[in-house]
């Protein structure tokens, strides 16, 4: 064997185990899944699309397609659009305040999901923390801040902030001091550097990380569960009902199948953008 | 080489806007927690009033709860064989990734992120289902594989990274001087790239310790770890007991962070995500 | 710099400690020689309460007075894992083993279940002395194949101080809501008995109740209950923060208790236990309104192949001993399973104003059917 087909045969040999690991915890269920929901209900022969038009018809599951996009979408934007500026600061500042800012970011890191859902609760319930020193201040109407579409967004931006601002810390670190101060001294202002210089060369790091968000949060359950209202509810939520509260696996296994693929279509676009890249730099 | 390289207007102005970011985040960020805090050292807390009662009787009470102590247990024993699995089924593979030319190297690399692309929830009411079949429903090894699943990419995308970034040269030297390839990669290799795979450790044994979507539906009703029992403890409890149990909860995180703010901060987690 | 080791030098060794700690006392042998008690293994289905029950109260009594025995009791919060149990029992029938499984209190739908696969024994008074003390209509009810240790009912709390004439029918309650919106709550019936109960009791009102108790199960049969859900939706605006639902039965019962609101559906043990412990301020009374809300008997099944029948017999037995009956209903409040005319009559006179009869539950299936229909037509509005 040649040196490179022996290479060839050890890389895919030491990958093998992963793979299998992948294969049986992630492709396998999913594709059994798949294959559930195409089985039509009674027995019977050849794959159906009964299922999927089932649970599409109810309304309350179209609504809460529907709601669970949107919530998705407005906390990627938010997570997105308080990291961005707390990457930048972190990027270019040196003094105190941005190594406490530093330290600080993490910390959400490093709170089990459980726990972050219940203190926000703790903290923005009605008569809880932030409505008390509002009460004291003088307010008297608090806003529901909870149990919501509002607290699930609040708690999401929550967990999900260091991340965020990880990944995309990561891409400026990677962006040459020269470069902006080439840009400086050629007179573009703070806007001007960013568009042109810097979102373009962080384009990965930020297709990374609004990709990844936006799965996280579609499909999350914990935070809805905990943090949510009673209807419309996110999906994950709506899917664990379906098995577990009104006994009903394939509706919900159809509904998985469902966000399998929202999902891919999302992770599709990420594929894409960093298959460019790799082509790019290869 | 200037310190300040932020493009706007220097001095006071920046200061100012870094004074209220700060202080901003910090309420953000640091007032649940806060409020978590102060309601585990609360007999009562009733509004308006802004400080609770304090008192200790919620802590004998969470403590004497048999199920905390076999939750912690259950924890304690399957986050870190998740983690250990995954760091001997992973490392070597992440440096087949890194050093290795092999066929479709570069699409099964991405492969992995298919752990990640498909909706937890939905992922895992498919794994119950096919955990079902195998009869490995309440079991240890179906909550080691529930939590195996979210470790997957940390071990393999980080260290890949890691690995990558080490100058190819070091080992090149090493061979040229006799040595072979397992003693290269013990001897050279694997010690260079610790940190970064001690990072990857520690994430996902965090991601393992965390995970209570899955563990829920796989680990009732013998094997619940301990984000499982926060749930019956938040919903079934009055308010103290669910904040004493996050304090439990978090003490391992915590530690974690400490130890691991050094290697943070080296931008092992950034060269892992650069691919 | 020397600082900075030290911090973590000292969390990696709390770390270390907090690992031994873990690890040691689970991995020492058991030195118990040859008198070796045998565990007995208690599959218990429900809420925080009845796992307090049976393990601080049922069974360590028990092991006092049988020493040759230990029992573990494994807990199904909400009922949750009781399907892998389910399927346990009857993998073990079909591979021809025991169980681990050796007493099971769970809902009716498991036991119907498994008396088609001949999972349980069918108990009797020769093997059961106790047996001749439960009421006869309640054991005809499960043929023998499960027996009624506790029960519960839902009811309604009021808090005396803001109301002043509380409802007396499910009418009066409706119009009294309507009358003081924001100040009346259920838990989402997902959650928690006490708001199915509220749900059930809409229904209930347009339909006959006994034809959803039995075994028999229709999904047309739910066309019925259209008017009941046009009710609940009407009723929404009137609820608790315009329509919001808490998740759980302690949930609500906090409400109360921080005078949220003033009038809420509550299990009967709950409450009472709430009052005894100063959780629910003392103005809060108990009344139970007609048509009565739902409750039942929870009961114990014995499976067939158990590893340890005796001692789940003796157990079983011991369960329905006065003894036992009383820490039921001292540790949470619940009726007890015999006739009440073995309670004495102190307690007898407490349970006056709650222990009357109750309406039935809806079977398992009409449940599941209940909770997601209440979710699209109620909560969702559609």
């Amino acid at each position: 064997m040649t040196r490179r087909a022996r290479q060839g045969a050890l890389g895919l040999a030491l990958v093998l185990p992963p793979l299998f690991l992948l294969a049986f915890l992630v492709v396998l269920p999913a594709v059994t899944a798949v294959v559930d929901t195409l089985t039509p209900a009674g027995g019977g022969s050849g794959p159906t699309l009964a299922n999927y038009a089932q649970v599409l018809a109810t309304r309350t599951v179209r609504a809460d397609i529907g709601f669970t996009i949107a919530v998705t979408l407005v906390s990627v934007a938010a997570v997105f659009a308080l990291s961005y500026p707390l990457a930048l600061y972190l990027r270019f500042s040196r003094g105190r305040v941005a190594r406490v800012l530093g330290v600080l970011f993490v910390v959400p890191l490093f709170v089990p999901v459980v726990i972050a859902s219940f203190a926000m609760i703790t903290f923005l319930v009605n008569h809880g923390f932030v409505s008390t020193i509002a009460y004291h201040l003088g307010t008297r109407t608090f806003p529901r801040l909870v149990y919501n579409a509002t607290g699930i967004t609040l708690a999401q931006v929550w967990v999900n902030i260091p991340f965020a601002v990880l990944i995309l810390g990561a891409g400026l670190q990677a962006i040459d001091d020269a470069l902006i101060d080439g840009a400086r001294d050629v007179g573009a202002g703070a806007v001007r550097t960013f568009v042109s210089i810097i979102l373009p060369l962080n384009a990965t790091p930020t297709m990374i990380t609004l990709t990844l968000l936006f799965i996280g949060v579609f499909g999350s359950f914990t935070i809805p569960y905990l943090v949510g209202g009673n209807a419309p509810a996110m999906l994950g939520v709506t899917m664990t009902n379906y098995l577990t509260q009104y006994l009903r696996r394939t509706e919900s296994v159809t509904m998985a199948v469902l966000a399998f693929l929202i999902a891919a279509v999302v992770g599709a676009v990420y594929v894409a953008s960093v298959s460019r890249r790799e082509r790019g730099t290869a | 080489m200037s310190t300040v390289l932020w493009p706007w207007a220097a001095g006071a102005l920046r200061r100012a806007v870094g004074a209220a970011a700060l202080a901003a985040l910090a309420a953000f960020i640091l007032g649940p927690l806060l409020t978590l805090l102060l309601w585990a050292f609360a007999g009562t807390w009733l509004f308006p009033s802004l400080w609770p009662e304090f008192s200790l009787r919620w802590w004998a009470f969470v403590l004497g709860n048999a199920d905390v102590g076999k939750a912690i247990r259950m924890s304690f024993l399957s986050a870190p064989t998740a983690t250990l699995i995954s760091a001997v089924v992973c490392v070597p593979a992440a440096y087949a990734f890194a050093r290795l030319e092999f066929p479709g190297r570069r699409a099964l690399l991405l492969s992995f992120l298919s752990a990640n692309a498909f909706p937890k929830i939905g992922l895992y009411v498919s794994i119950a289902t096919l955990l079902y079949r195998l009869n490995l429903m309440d079991t240890f090894v179906g909550v080691v594989l529930i939590q195996l699943v979210n470790t997957l990419l940390f071990m393999i995308w980080i260290p890949t990274g890691t690995f990558r970034g080490i100058n190819r040269n070091l080992e090149e030297a090493a061979r040229d001087a006799g040595a072979g390839p397992l003693r290269t990669f013990f001897q050279i290799t694997l010690p260079i790239a610790l940190p970064g795979i001690i990072v990857a450790a520690l994430f996902a044994f965090i991601a393992a310790f965390d995970e209570a979507q899955g563990t829920l539906i796989v680990g009732t009703p013998n094997h619940m770890t301990m984000p499982v029992l926060m749930y019956s403890l938040v919903l079934g409890y009055p308010q103290p007991v669910g904040a004493v149990f996050s304090i439990l909860l978090s003490l391992p995180s915590l530690v974690l962070l400490l130890l691991a703010q050094r290697y943070l901060r080296a931008g092992y987690l950034a060269a892992g995500y650069s691919l | 710099m020397k600082g900075r080791w030290n911090v973590r030098g000292l969390a990696a060794m709390v770390l270390a400690a907090a690992v031994a700690a873990v690890f040691i006392p689970g991995s020492a042998p058991d030195r118990a020689a040859a008198a070796a008690p045998v565990t007995l293994n208690v599959y218990i289905n429900g809420d925080t309460n009845i796992f307090d029950l049976w393990s601080k109260s049922l069974l360590p009594a028990f092991g006092k007075r049988y020493p040759q025995y230990r029992a573990n009791m494994v807990a199904l919060l909400h009922g949750n894992g009781s399907q892998g149990v389910f399927d346990k029992i009857l993998a073990a029938k079909r591979a021809g083993r025991t169980t681990d499984v050796d007493l099971w209190e769970t809902e009716p739908s498991f036991v119907q279940q498994g008396m088609a696969d001949g999972l349980w024994v069918k108990l009797s008074a020769d093997m059961l002395s106790n047996l001749s003390k439960i009421p006869p209509q309640k054991l005809a009810a499960t043929g023998g194949y499960s027996i009624p240790y506790r029960g519960s009912s839902v009811i309604i709390a009021y808090n005396s101080q803001y109301v002043k004439t509380p409802p007396k029918t499910f009418d009066d309650l409706v119009a009294w809501i309507k009358a003081n919106p924001g100040k009346f709550a259920y838990c989402d019936p997902n959650t928690g008995g006490s708001g199915q109960a509220f749900v059930a009791a809409a229904i209930y009102k347009f339909v006959n109740p006994d034809k959803y108790a039995g075994n028999a199960y229709d999904a047309k049969e739910e066309a019925a209950w259209d008017p009941a859900w046009k009710l609940l939706h009407d009723l929404q605006p009137a609820m608790y923060n315009n329509g919001f639902y808490p998740n759980g039965n302690v949930a609500v019962l906090q409400l109360l208790a921080q005078q949220n609101i003033y009038i809420a559906p509550v299990w009967s043990d709950m409450s009472l236990d709430f009052l005894k412990r100063g959780l629910l301020p003392k103005t809060v009374n108990l009344e139970q309104i007609t048509p009565p809300l739902f409750g039942g008997d929870s009961t114990v099944t014995l499976p067939a192949l158990s590893q340890h029948l005796e001692g789940a017999l003796t157990l079983l037995n011991w369960l329905l001993t006065p003894e036992a009956q009383e820490m039921v209903i001292n540790a949470v409040s619940g009726y007890p399973g015999v006739d009440w005319k073995y309670m004495p009559a102190s307690v007898r006179a407490k349970f006056a104003d709650v222990a009357k009869p109750y309406s039935p539950l809806p079977n398992a299936q009409y449940l599941a059917d209940l909770k997601r229909l209440w979710h699209d037509r109620v909560a969702a509005g559609q």
